[in-house]
């Protein structure tokens, strides 16, 4: 069963879609904020991450950017409302970016691309 | 391949080296030449650096004018002989130099750059000081520079190989001593990688060895001397589709498993506020009219070559009116992807077969602009986005057709 580690400062949505991708057959785990980001990844070995950007005291670019340093190809899904830091060179780094809806369609379309992506050791 | 060479401070070992390929650049290559020795002398001032001119045997002094280009840094010229051409040619001395100098980074920048600063030759260094083996550049570009890389080279690669890097086609890289040492070494070698196929051979090398690649963000547009547009698209076409096609039937095994693709990040993002880059004009007119007039006159090839639906589709989108014309994406990359397994087959002579590509990829350069005239950078990268997922999802058409048989 996938794991998914949900990095989102709204409680409702944390919510939401922990019931959604469970529903889906996802392990679902989550944080309030970036705060021991990197500890929880390190120790749980997401299969993928959903990050939102704009969170209280964190911003999910910057996160991302520690993410890769340590987890070169970990899968990486933006999640926002704000469409507009797509233009952030920063984004490029994620697999996706999804712009928040209350239909979770495009980020379970993208969730399970994601997950199934891949390029061979050799 | 032999290479003649001068080296008159007698340099036998560096850990950084600046490469600038060049045939005929007298009057350009010394402007590159000073940015890269600011940039060596700024930001690598405790390694040792040489600047090496790789070049063809230039008859316009351009070895002089590399030469006497005053420089902090040691220069120097290597070439190939008399008569032997090709940039790849020019970058394959420039690995078995770098190898033999046991450079840990090397950085390549075309010798007609303009726009080239200082900040260029740190950020394609710097990742490779930080376990990055690979480097590709990241610029600022209008929407209609590099049709060849937006409608076919970055899709194609990204659908293959599942790396996303953007400007897999460019002049401007970083690569370490490691994968210098895998360069000179390849085994595959070929006529157009030799050519201008040598940045997508370069690229395309370093993804299937699974690498660690970044792109590096260069805050400035590429600007280099004018060319003939017409004649340097048609040259490097035919090169840069050949090498990829050839890479293609190389890597089978490795492309057939790979799925989707992987994000590339970004090195290089705190340098302001990005320049606007300069307009490119292309003509809408000349595009369709070299469009049609290629699927009347090859209409028998195209038969040959595609499959009966991408034949009746490519039809359909023929008799759109010129004002709704859209070449579809997902049509597009089935038909690449037929020329791709046409060319595996030897259904007609490479050249002829890459030739009745051409008016294809004019139709689909047609349509692209057409569809992205209203957009904005940010949207534009968007529908590129777009364009690349439909060649990753029509990719099992591809492995169904390369594989039967």
């Amino acid at each position: 069963m996938p794991k998914i580690l949900i990095v989102d400062d709204e409680e409702g949505i944390r919510m939401l879609y922990s019931m959604e991708l469970q529903d889906e057959g996802y392990e679902v785990i989550t944080l309030p904020d970036g705060k021991g980001l990197l500890e929880a990844v390190e120790r749980e070995r997401p299969d993928c991450i959903i990050l939102d950007i704009k969170m209280r005291d964190y911003n999910g670019l910057d996160l991302l950017q520690e993410i890769r340093k340590k987890h070169y190809d970990m899968p990486v899904i933006l999640n926002s409302a704000y469409s507009s830091f797509k233009v952030d060179l920063k984004a490029v780094a994620a697999d996706y970016y999804v712009v928040k809806s209350s239909d979770l369609g495009e980020l379970k379309d993208k969730l399970k691309v994601a997950l199934e992506a891949r390029i061979p050791d050799q | 391949m032999k290479a003649l060479e001068e080296n008159p401070e007698g340099i036998s070992k560096a850990e950084i080296v600046v490469g600038i390929p060049s045939y005929n650049e007298a009057s350009f290559i010394s402007f590159p030449t000073q940015q890269a020795d600011k940039g060596l002398t700024k930001y690598y001032a405790e390694r040792s650096a040489v600047i090496i001119n790789c070049d063809n045997y230039s008859e316009d002094n351009t070895r002089q004018a590399f030469m006497q280009t005053a420089t902090q840094t040691p220069k120097i010229y290597l070439s190939t002989e008399e008569g032997v051409r090709g940039k790849g040619n020019n970058l394959k001395n420039l690995f078995t130099k770098v190898v033999e100098l046991s450079a840990k980074a090397v950085i390549v920048v075309d010798a007609d750059l303009k726009s080239i600063t200082p900040f260029w030759i740190r950020d394609l260094g710097n990742p490779l000081f930080d376990s990055y083996d690979f480097v590709a550049p990241l610029y600022v570009r209008h929407k209609y520079d590099g049709t060849l890389t937006t409608n076919i080279a970055y899709p194609l690669t990204r659908a293959l190989y599942g790396r996303r890097i953007r400007q897999p086609i460019n002049g401007d890289y970083g690569f370490s001593g490691r994968l210098a040492e895998k360069y000179a070494e390849s085994e595959f070698w070929t006529e157009t990688a030799a050519n201008f196929g040598i940045d997508i051979w370069m690229t395309t090398t370093a993804m299937r060895n699974r690498v660690s690649v970044i792109q590096s963000f260069m805050g400035k547009p590429k600007i280099h001397k004018p060319k003939d547009q017409i004649v340097a698209t048609v040259s490097v076409f035919r090169d840069v589709i050949e090498t990829m096609f050839q890479l293609m039937g190389r890597f089978e095994l490795f492309w057939k498993e790979v799925k989707w693709s992987r994000p590339t990040a970004v090195y290089g993002m705190n340098l302001g506020d990005p320049e606007v880059p300069p307009p490119v004009e292309l003509d809408p007119k000349a595009l369709a009219e070299n469009f049609l007039a290629g699927l009347r006159v090859h209409r028998d090839e195209y038969r040959a070559i595609l499959s009966p639906q991408n034949v009746n589709k490519l039809q359909e989108v023929a008799e759109l009116p010129p004002a709704g014309f859209e070449f579809p994406t997902g049509l597009w990359a089935k038909v690449v992807y037929d020329f791709a397994v046409a060319y595996k087959r030897k259904l007609l002579p490479t050249e002829e077969l890459i030739g009745v590509l051409l008016p294809l990829f004019y139709g689909k350069t047609w349509s692209f602009i057409l569809e992205t005239q209203p957009m904005n950078t940010q949207q534009v990268e968007e529908f590129i986005e777009d364009q690349c997922l439909q060649f990753e999802k029509a990719k099992p058409y591809l492995v169904e057709r390369w594989f039967s048989e």
